[in-house]
């Protein structure tokens, strides 16, 4: 299959470029910072101590300081909800944010500077006593003592636990399994950014503050012939025959500012400013909760109010119940927007929690909740193409049904021109969820004279026994439903022969295997007069 | 919610752990630290802990997801049998093998990460989990019955009799004897 290239370019093409400008600006700093530190003059004497230990430590604690600053911006959840505009590559948020910590080269800055504790104790200078951490020469290779654990090894080894600790809680099956460890540890994120910033403050590298009244490698009048004659054979090999400069005074060693101070606090500021607003705006309004309804295959639907709140359709919200647990925040996508709609199934784990609201609920007494958001996620963009594909498994029409319910309320100011909704379910029953949603705006379109306007696909994935919606208020649907999986080249080929020329967006919202052939189809489709674009929904 | 599976934490922690126990090994013996011996002990530990821990554990509820190429290492660990598939003694092993690393400044990171993936494996213990292997499901061949070599005893069903007579001019080429007399003008 031919690679469309239009269409690689609009999916592919923002996430290989800002992967490229991510990597390109993290060798650069490395490498900025190795020569800074391997032939600038005011860190001649700490080099010619340390060696290569001080170079590779200080490029990669500049790496580390970028990615650590850029973590953090990611997870501003409101301010990229009010950039959000066009920019698909945002979605990728989630992507971005773990491909960072992975660039946390803990490791390397971790073994340079465990390097650098040996080399001070074997090159102590009686020279330059300034310069040195360790108490004595051979502190650490002869004698019994460990060298004293200064204030960075510790903080540096604490910072190291607790990335660890994140780290491990974060992958993909601890995410699904136990949502809550993953959770409480990722908020060891506060005590990391708080010992960073305590341990850039040792002050155990110097840099030399006097270089134009001490240049590197003069002569001194009282210091030992063995150091002027290493000086001078140094010297020697640039400007032989040049007289050697005599200093003028005693080198004098400086720790240079904490320069993670100031990479680290604008986007520290900026994310707890967010998390303060976030705050605010989640407890100023109380929500009413008003009603709760059962529909089946465990499915319940929340209604609620919240004063002030305009939700865009396609956005979703982040849930707390107090009653529940005080710190969980679980994401919900809205149905529809006034008053605001959610549905989730009770037997998905993340949300099994908040299955205890629906027991509470069933006995009227309602509890509180606080709601923070409204935040936006990809399926926004459904109105800004003229022809979308949304493709839904299961539980994941949600996000869906509240652009359905926006074109049933006013489909005229959309850009949108036609719109495929695809649905796969296991059970018949799922359908009955949203059907008169459905055949609803199945029949505002026939009577205002659009009827190419929205495209149903139903599909049943379970093909056992005959199945079939026999209500005659649901012709409409029962008409377009299809027993087994979706043959997605061809409905792709259906779409491209019918819109030429045109930019198609792709919507899914669903299990893995569905979006990721979706994703390999929009790629590589034949039909290159249309351009599919991908845009992936995702939570956790 | 579902219980909480300790165990899979403590996995992931403990293949982080032996990673890091194996580097801080790796720089103690290529900087020729004091007690280099420890970090060689470190180097050995670190990758033992890593195969033992490769292959995940089969999940009590729930799919489980298999890490690449881990079958082999599943086989291994199952040959064990209750040596590695019993907690207390992995926690126990763990909790062993960091000690060695406490005595040396390059692995004491290591140390400290493998005694904390012990602590949850002992907590994941005393929760009652165990390691169960991921296998592949050996579906059982789809027999044909064994009834195929028996011929049926009995004809197969036929319509009752006043359906099955034949018209009195076709008594001829009639494949069977009717079962009715029949005369002419029926």
């Amino acid at each position: 299959m031919s690679v469309a290239l239009k269409s690689w370019r609009a999916n592919e093409g923002p996430k290989h470029l800002i992967t490229m400008v991510w990597i390109a600006a993290n060798v650069f700093l490395f490498w900025k910072t190795f020569m800074v530190y391997f032939s600038e003059a005011q860190y001649y004497y700490l080099h010619k101590m340390l060696g290569l230990g001080l170079c590779i430590s200080r490029a990669s604690a500049s790496v580390l300081n970028f990615n650590c600053s850029l973590v953090l911006l990611p997870m501003c959840r409101s301010l990229l909800t009010f950039l959000r505009g066009s920019q698909r590559l945002l979605n990728r948020r989630t992507v971005f944010h773990t491909c960072l910590t992975y660039a946390v080269i803990v490791l390397v800055h971790v073994s340079a500077h465990l390097v650098n504790m040996v080399s001070f104790s074997v090159r102590y200078s009686e020279d330059f006593p300034g310069l040195n951490v360790a108490q004595y020469r051979g502190q650490v290779t002869h004698t019994d003592t460990h060298m004293d654990i200064f204030f960075p090894g510790v903080t540096g080894v604490l910072l190291v636990l607790v990335l660890f600790l994140m780290f491990t809680a974060s992958s993909y099956c601890i995410r699904v399994s136990s949502y809550e460890i993953f959770w409480y540890t990722h908020n060891l994120f506060i005590v990391f950014y708080v010992i960073l910033m305590v341990h850039v403050a040792g002050g155990a590298l110097k840099y030399q503050s006097n270089v134009e009244t001490h240049p590197p490698g003069c002569v001194q009048n009282n210091l030992s012939s063995w150091t002027n004659h290493r000086a001078a054979g140094e010297k020697g090999t640039e400007s032989s025959g040049a007289p050697q400069t005599v200093c003028q005074e005693e080198a004098r060693f400086q720790p240079h500012f904490p320069q993670t101070w100031l990479w680290v606090s604008a986007p520290l500021c900026l994310y707890c400013a967010e998390r303060f607003y976030r705050f605010i705006r989640s407890s100023a309004a109380p929500v009413t909760i008003v009603s709760v309804i059962s529909h089946p295959c465990s499915v319940v639907e929340l209604r609620m109010l919240k004063s002030g709140f305009k939700p865009h359709p396609g956005q979703y919200i982040l849930l707390n119940c107090p009653s529940v647990s005080s710190f969980e925040n679980h994401p919900f996508t809205l149905t529809t927007v006034s008053p605001f709609v959610l549905v989730w199934k009770c037997v998905f784990l993340p949300t099994c929690n908040i299955s205890n609201l629906t027991v509470c609920c069933a006995f009227s007494s309602h509890p509180r909740v606080h709601v923070d958001g409204p935040f936006g996620s990809p399926s926004e963009e459904v109105f800004n193409y003229e022809v979308s594909l949304c493709v839904a498994g299961g539980i994941g029409v949600t996000p869906f049904a509240c652009v359905l319910q926006a074109l049933f309320d006013d489909w005229r100011q959309y850009k949108l021109k036609r719109l495929y909704f695809v649905w796969v379910c296991r059970d018949l029953q799922s359908f009955y969820w949203f059907a008169d949603l459905l055949c609803g705006l199945h029949e505002r379109l026939w009577r205002d004279n659009r009827p190419d306007y929205l495209n149903v696909q139903l599909y049943l994935s379970n093909t056992q026994g005959l199945q079939s919606i026999s209500e005659e208020r649901y012709r409409f649907l029962s008409s377009r439903l299809r027993i087994g999986r979706p043959k997605w080249k061809l409905i792709f080929q259906e779409i491209g022969r019918a819109n030429q020329l045109k930019r198609v967006g792709v919507f899914c919202c669903g299990p893995k295997g569905i979006s990721k052939a979706l994703h390999t189809l929009c790629n590589s489709n034949p039909h290159t007069e249309t351009a599919f674009e991908y845009n992936k929904e995702s939570f956790s | 919610m579902g219980k909480i599976e300790w165990a899979m934490w403590a996995n992931e922690q403990a293949l982080a752990a032996g990673l890091i126990y194996a580097t801080g090994g790796i720089v103690g013996v290529a900087g020729q630290f004091r007690g280099w011996q420890f970090a060689a002990f470190g180097i050995a530990a670190g990758v033992f802990v890593c195969l033992l821990e490769y292959p995940r554990s089969k999940r009590g509820k729930g799919t489980s997801v298999e890490r690449t190429g881990q079958y082999c290492f599943t086989v291994c660990v199952n040959a064990f049998g209750p040596l590695t598939r019993n907690y207390y003694v992995r926690a126990f092993l763990h909790a062993a093998l960091c000690v060695p690393g406490g005595f040396m400044l390059a692995t004491v990171l290591g140390c400290v990460c493998l005694g904390i993936a012990s602590l949850i494996y002992l907590s994941a213990a005393i929760h009652g989990e165990h390691w169960e292997p991921i296998l592949p499901r050996t579906e059982p061949p789809k027999r044909v019955g064994d009834s195929i070599k028996e011929p049926p005893q009995n004809p197969p069903p036929r319509p009752p009799p006043e359906l099955r007579r034949k018209k009195a001019d076709k008594l001829e080429t009639a494949a069977y004897d009717n079962p009715m007399s029949v005369t002419v003008n029926e």
